[in-house]
């Protein structure tokens, strides 16, 4: 009889103890507009709770994530530039090192179905191997973050909370760091506001004219409303020869895919020059220029440039304004996103 | 009381009884390494067909996805069966099923490497788990066998060979589905692994390494069904 008691009591206490975690995980909520399609990422894996995110959180802006403990993924990645890099043409990583390609924006991942210039990773669950491993980003690997991360007791807390277990394992350290960069959503611009006829989003004459010489030029390629395709394409810029990046057929050892790269979204593009797989930009007006006189011809040149781009001066000035429209301040500066302060 | 106890043996009796008509065993197999005749050990000198000499450092590899197809035809997969063996780690050797039974006769299939599908399923757990140091970062996949060493044949620094074969996509798919016959009369199944067999085609002077996916990746991987005495 005894024995009974004290076993039930143990049941309704780790019946108390199930309660209360569940409790206290908040969910947390993935918004986007209802005309937007379906995200690509099937989000199974994640807790989609504030728990994970803090924690991924943490880890993006922590370099405990580098071998010496100097480089996070917010060194290269920065939130008030759409999360890239700025004024670097090629990103600056460990020991003062220089990538070969310039950093890359993060925003509405969910929708992307490969990542990187080429297209190298096909999941956005290990594209954080990406950086942790390269030699001139953070030269680390998983399993010593891993076990950096177990010694840590601030981190055994934070992972505890997500998964009532502290023990840290290379998947879900992994998988903290998806469940925060998947959420780094932008569509509260000013032309989304524009299309959702929402107060904020009335356009000028200029911008409704650039936002129609966008779609006549631009938009195959970088499709709405998530401003890109995800294809490859070459757009004709000429090859770098310090670099002799042939983008996507380093990946499919294909000849036609040489030179072609992602599309890239062009959301908060204001924001974050250079521009280009290499940087070589400084500007959207050199941008400009490339597409409507700098095309070079080549054999997996996109059929799309193979026609000239015909602008005026003041055709080229609506365009540039249109590509203002794209830039999403609820985004760049919202404080859910910037550096964990106090959690 | 003594009656209670009299129902308690019989049954165990006869339980007894009827484990020992059935065929069924527990499935358990043991991978046994070894290099023409001999034990494979670490750092150990031995001279290849091509009469290269050559020392391991790192072999390792997946094997996973087991199923065991039964005499009548019935098909039965064994949930997260991946194991990464690693063949200077005694215990990763021993592939051990709990809960799986066969009979004398049944057929054993299982994939050496990793199946398209886990390659693209992003962050996986366990044995799959990418901090286990068999996957690609600058392009997704695993490496699905892992061979380090060296020989003075090769012309790389410090004498090195690595072979890292992995890629899922066609034409250069690296992954290989085979089968056996449980047919072993002792227990547990010993799967004999000929690391010479590797080699057989391989100049080392020539090619001592193999890092990415691709066509040489896949010649490679071609013959791995080999080392295994297994059948493709
Ligand atoms: C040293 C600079 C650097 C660091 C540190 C860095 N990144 Fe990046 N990131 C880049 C560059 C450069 C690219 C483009 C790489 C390429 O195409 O090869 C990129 C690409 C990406 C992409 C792909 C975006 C897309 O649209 O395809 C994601 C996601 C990303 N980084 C997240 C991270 C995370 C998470 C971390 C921390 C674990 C991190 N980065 C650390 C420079 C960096
Ligand atoms: C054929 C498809 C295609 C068309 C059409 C196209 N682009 Fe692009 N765009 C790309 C690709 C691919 C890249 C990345 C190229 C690279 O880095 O090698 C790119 C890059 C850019 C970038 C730099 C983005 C960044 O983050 O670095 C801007 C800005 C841009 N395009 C604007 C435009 C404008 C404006 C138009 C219309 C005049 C246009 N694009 C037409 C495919 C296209």
């Amino acid at each position: 009889m005894n024995r009974i008691k004290t076993y039930s009591i143990c049941f309704v206490g780790i019946f108390i103890c199930c309660g209360f975690a569940v409790i206290q995980h908040k969910e947390v909520l993935f918004d986007y507009p209802e005309y937007w399609p379906k995200p690509a990422y099937d989000f199974s894996k994640l807790s989609m709770t504030e728990e994970e995110f803090q924690l991924g959180r943490h880890l993006f802006y922590d370099p405990i994530l580098s071998r010496d403990n100097t480089i996070s993924c917010a060194s290269c990645h920065l939130q008030a530039t759409g999360f890239t890099h700025v004024d670097h043409d090629l990103s600056h990583g460990i020991d003062g090192n220089i990538g070969t390609r310039n950093s890359m924006t993060l925003m509405n991942l969910a929708w992307s179905t490969s990542f990187m210039w080429d297209g190298g990773v096909n999941h956005i669950e290990v594209q954080a191997l990406a950086p942790i491993t390269s030699e001139d980003e953070m030269d680390n690997s998983l399993e010593a973050i891993v076990e950096k991360l177990n010694a840590s007791e601030k981190y055994k807390t934070l992972f505890y909370r997500v998964h009532n277990d502290s023990v840290v394992t290379g998947q879900k350290t992994l998988l903290a760091l998806t469940q925060f960069v998947v959420m780094l959503n932008s569509y509260n611009s000013k032309y989304d506001k524009y299309i959702r006829n929402e107060a904020g989003g009335e356009f000028t004459a200029q911008e409704k004219n650039g936002l129609e010489l966008f779609r006549t030029n631009c938009a195959s390629c970088h499709k709405e409303p998530l401003f890109t395709s995800q294809d490859f394409k070459n757009i004709g810029l000429a090859v770098d020869t310090t670099l002799n990046d042939f983008g996507r057929m380093g990946i499919t050892a294909n000849k036609s895919d040489s030179l072609k790269f992602k599309v890239p979204t062009l959301r908060n593009i204001q924001f974050t020059s250079p521009y280009m797989h290499d940087g070589r930009f400084e500007t959207l007006q050199e941008v400009l220029q490339h597409y409507t006189t700098g095309i070079q011809q080549s054999n997996t040149l996109a059929p799309e440039l193979k026609n000239d781009i015909l602008l005026t001066p003041n055709e080229r000035v609506d365009l540039l304004v249109f590509l203002r429209t794209l830039s999403d301040t609820d985004f760049l500066f919202n404080k859910r996103f910037n550096y964990p302060n106090n959690y | 009381m003594k009656k209670q106890f009299f129902h308690l043996w019989l049954l165990f009796f006869m339980g007894f009884l009827l484990m020992s008509y059935s065929e069924e065993k527990r499935l358990h197999i043991i991978i046994q390494p070894q290099f023409s005749s001999e034990r494979v050990a670490e750092n150990t000198w031995y001279v290849t067909e091509n009469n290269d000499s050559i020392q391991f450092s790192k072999l390792r590899f997946y094997l996973t996805n087991f199923e065991i197809e039964k005499k009548d035809g019935t098909r039965y997969s064994i949930p997260d069966s991946n194991f990464l063996v690693d063949v200077f780690s005694e215990e990763t050797l021993q592939l051990k099923f709990p809960d799986v039974s066969y009979a004398k006769g049944d057929e054993l299939l299982f994939n050496i490497g990793v199946e398209k599908e886990m390659n693209t399923a992003g962050a996986l757990a366990g044995a799959l788990d990418p901090s286990n140091g068999m996957y690609w970062s600058w392009q997704s996949g695993y490496i699905n066998f892992k061979l380090e060493g060296k020989s003075p044949s090769c012309a790389s620094r410090k004498n090195k060979f690595q072979f890292h074969i992995g890629g899922y996509t066609a034409p250069y798919e690296t992954t290989k589905r085979v089968h056996f016959i449980l047919n072993a009369p002792n227990e547990p199944i010993t799967l004999p692994l000929q690391i010479d067999a590797f080699f057989k085609n391989i100049q080392l002077k020539d090619e001592y390494q193999i890092m990415i996916p691709g066509e040489k990746a896949s010649v490679i991987a071609a013959t791995l069904p080999k080392l295994f005495s297994v059948n493709e």
